[in-house]
């Protein structure tokens, strides 16, 4: 079954792939193959696959008709969850520059958490909150940019920042005695 | 006596305390990545590089090439405690590591894989510097036509090898090279398949691909088990982290094969590590008077295996940095890197950078000490990585990917984009689509279409310079043999077993 799914989609995403491929406007400058040579041979060599998968399908239904059934077979359940945790994550990414990065990081960690770490919520806040303001510093300190957000005015945070900081501090400080 | 004189210097080079301190957090780093199940060394040098941009290109390049072999050490000691494999490579080392452990020998079962990890890492790296020169210099003759011939050889090797169906893994490999189309052809200036989204012009950054078809995508599986109610059981480290001497005794010889196998198979194209892992596995079975307890806690299964897949990574190194083809997935990853910092790995690299290329090998010998030290008697500080919980480490695993795709270029769109391969990269997973081959793919999806275009250009548009000389011959014969080798192998071993019988 998923066999001819993926046959199906290959060879749909190769007709998409040649259509793209035509939209590419040519100019009869540069080399003599031009943009458009190598994503045609790319296209015959997707369907070329497909049809190997084809074969190999069609054999093994042959040498194995009684074939053992797949071990994880798709659950609708588990999969709901995951769209959920996809569509978390992206709504994660919404919030993140208007929100800033440790809020953002702090609520997105804490809803996942709550859900697959149930029922130790100490230990949970604890590693959202360290995380998210910990991160946050150390990869300042590292030169990346992460979006501020309103941290800038928010002192809550803003505190939290500074005394992850004195902490990183000391500990470069003991580190660099060494 | 030159080539002497380079290779003392790049000790001259790693000894810098800068380049000590980077080779440790290098396999420090690669310690908790190899112990901790899901996330490899792809995604962990995938998400260092953007934090590695300031940074000099020795030290960078150092620090990644320690997390890749660090990852080897530190995912034996998931395998022989939880029995699941913290780095696909230590699959092996599972079955009878784990058994050990269950027996109360996993102390020796972890010595056992740091010791083999240690000499056969260490005999890698000597291979390595034995074969870069000579390799290096036969491949100045290469001209664009062998190139492409040369990373043909590369995708189909890695297209027949990993996973279980050589089509589902082209379909992966042809899917990774018509994603590295996406973006401004650099001949024409004509922009290709961006769909007008403006992030798309530059192409797919390879980083996003990499930490969303890893890093997130084995989030997804693992909350998928989590939810499935799928429990690891942590074995708690009984008894002393030693070997009684019988068993070193049986441990050595499986060593010495498994290094020299694990070099052999990390040397060529699209095996990697896992499979240097069986084969030794399998030999030493063959080779042992005692099968049986292979499977029930033979130490030789744990030796073996875990000496092939570190000699494998200083393997892969070789045509990393003599051809600059990469191999598989995390020697793909590393040549990303390369190319971001505006080297191109290869012979000319050996004549121009050769403080950077033996800095590099050689920081390859003192990574290997260091891994000794830290995944023997500092072991016990790793193995409590095992105790956070799945709940808590893959939440964080995403955020992580989310800080590494963000600090490339902070922009939204590459995010989702990152998400995007993440879903791919699950769905991959479900369907036994192997990730691997399209991570390569998309690494040298754009060297490999600039070199045919440019063979093309010599040739007029002539297909049959990429037959003319014999190196190309050799390739093209060699691609033909690998793409045929999963359909006759079968057939071979029929015809084998038919003469015995008869």
């Amino acid at each position: 079954m998923t066999d001819r799914v993926i046959i199906a989609c290959a060879v749909i995403i190769a007709l998409v792939y040649f259509y793209g491929t035509a939209q590419i406007p040519t100019l009869q400058i540069g080399d003599p193959l031009g943009p458009k040579a190598f994503p045609i041979i790319l296209g015959i060599a997707l369907l070329i696959s497909a049809g190997l998968l084809l074969a190999e399908h069609l054999k093994d239904r042959k040498s194995a008709a009684a074939a053992p059934a797949e071990s994880q077979p798709f659950e609708w359940r588990y999969l709901k969850v995951l769209g959920l945790v996809a569509a978390w994550t992206a709504g994660y990414y919404v919030v993140l520059e208007p929100l800033g990065y440790v809020i953002a990081t702090t609520v997105f960690l804490l809803a996942l958490m709550a859900w697959f770490n149930r029922g130790r919520w100490q230990m949970n806040v604890l590693s959202a909150v360290l995380f998210g303001a910990g991160s946050y510093v150390l990869f300042v300190k590292l030169d990346v940019n992460l979006p501020k957000g309103v941290e800038a005015v928010s002192p809550v945070s803003a505190g939290i920042i500074a005394a992850v900081d004195v902490v990183f501090n000391v500990f470069n400080s003991i580190f660099r005695a060494f | 006596m030159e080539t002497l004189t380079h290779i003392l210097n790049g000790f001259s080079v790693c000894l810098q305390p800068i380049n000590l301190w980077y080779t440790f957090v290098g396999v420090f780093l690669g310690t908790i990545i190899g112990v901790l199940p899901g996330i490899g060394p792809s995604a962990g040098i995938a998400l260092l590089i953007p934090v590695t941009y300031g940074m000099n290109p020795t030290s960078a390049l150092i620090m990644m090439a320690g997390i890749y072999y660090g990852t080897k050490y530190g995912g034996s000691t998931t395998a022989i405690l939880i029995n699941t494999p913290g780095e696909a490579a230590s699959v092996m080392t599972a079955i009878d590591g784990y058994q050990m452990a269950k027996q109360g020998r996993g102390g020796a079962a972890l010595a056992i894989s740091a010791i083999g990890s240690f000499i056969a890492g260490t005999l890698g790296v000597v291979g390595l510097t034995i074969f870069a020169i000579p390799l290096a210099s036969m491949a100045l003759k290469f001209g664009p036509a062998e190139y492409f011939m040369l990373m043909l050889f590369a995708m189909t090797a890695v297209s027949s090898l990993s996973g279980k169906s050589p089509a589902k893994a082209a379909i992966s490999t042809v899917l990774g090279l018509m994603i590295a189309t996406i973006g401004i052809d650099l001949q024409s200036g004509q922009p290709r398949y961006t769909l007008g989204v403006p992030e798309l012009q530059d192409g797919v950054g390879f980083v996003i691909a990499v930490v969303g078809l890893f890093a997130i995508a084995e989030v997804f599986c693992t909350m998928e088990d989590m939810s499935r109610g799928v429990r690891p059981e942590i074995i708690r480290l009984k008894g002393k982290l030693w070997l009684t001497r019988s068993e070193w005794d049986r441990s050595v010889m499986p060593i010495m094969r498994g290094s020299v196998i694990g070099f052999i198979i990390g040397v060529l194209p699209g095996a990697g590590g896992t499979i240097a892992a069986i084969m030794s596995y399998v030999t030493e079975k063959r080779m042992s008077r005692h099968p049986e307890e292979f499977g029930q806690g033979a130490i030789e299964g744990v030796a073996g295996p875990e000496a092939a897949n570190n000699s494998d990574t200083a393997g892969a190194m070789v045509p990393l940095l003599t051809l600059g083809i990469p191999g598989g997935g995390a020697t793909a990853v590393m040549l990303g890197a390369f190319i971001m910092y505006g080297i191109q790995p290869g012979p000319m690299l050996f004549q121009n950078r050769p403080d950077l290329v033996w800095g590099l090998i050689d920081s390859m010998y003192i990574g290997n000490i260091m891994l000794l030290i830290l995944n023997l008697p500092l072991i016990g500080i790793f193995v409590r990585l095992l105790y956070i919980p799945a709940g808590i480490l893959m939440p964080l695993i995403l955020a992580i990917s989310t800080i590494g795709i963000y600090a490339i270029n902070s922009n939204l769109v590459e995010l989702y984009i990152g998400l995007i391969f993440g879903v791919l990269g699950y769905v991959f997973r479900k369907v036994d689509i192997p990730v691997a081959p399209m991570v390569l793919a998309l690494v040298l999806g754009a060297m490999m279409e600039q070199s045919f275009r440019q063979a093309m250009t010599i040739s007029g548009g002539n297909p049959k310079i990429l037959v003319t000389s014999t190196i190309c011959v050799v390739l093209a014969v060699v691609s033909a043999i690998s793409i045929l080798l999963p359909f006759l192998l079968p057939r071979i071993k029929k015809w084998r077993e038919g003469t015995e019988t008869a």
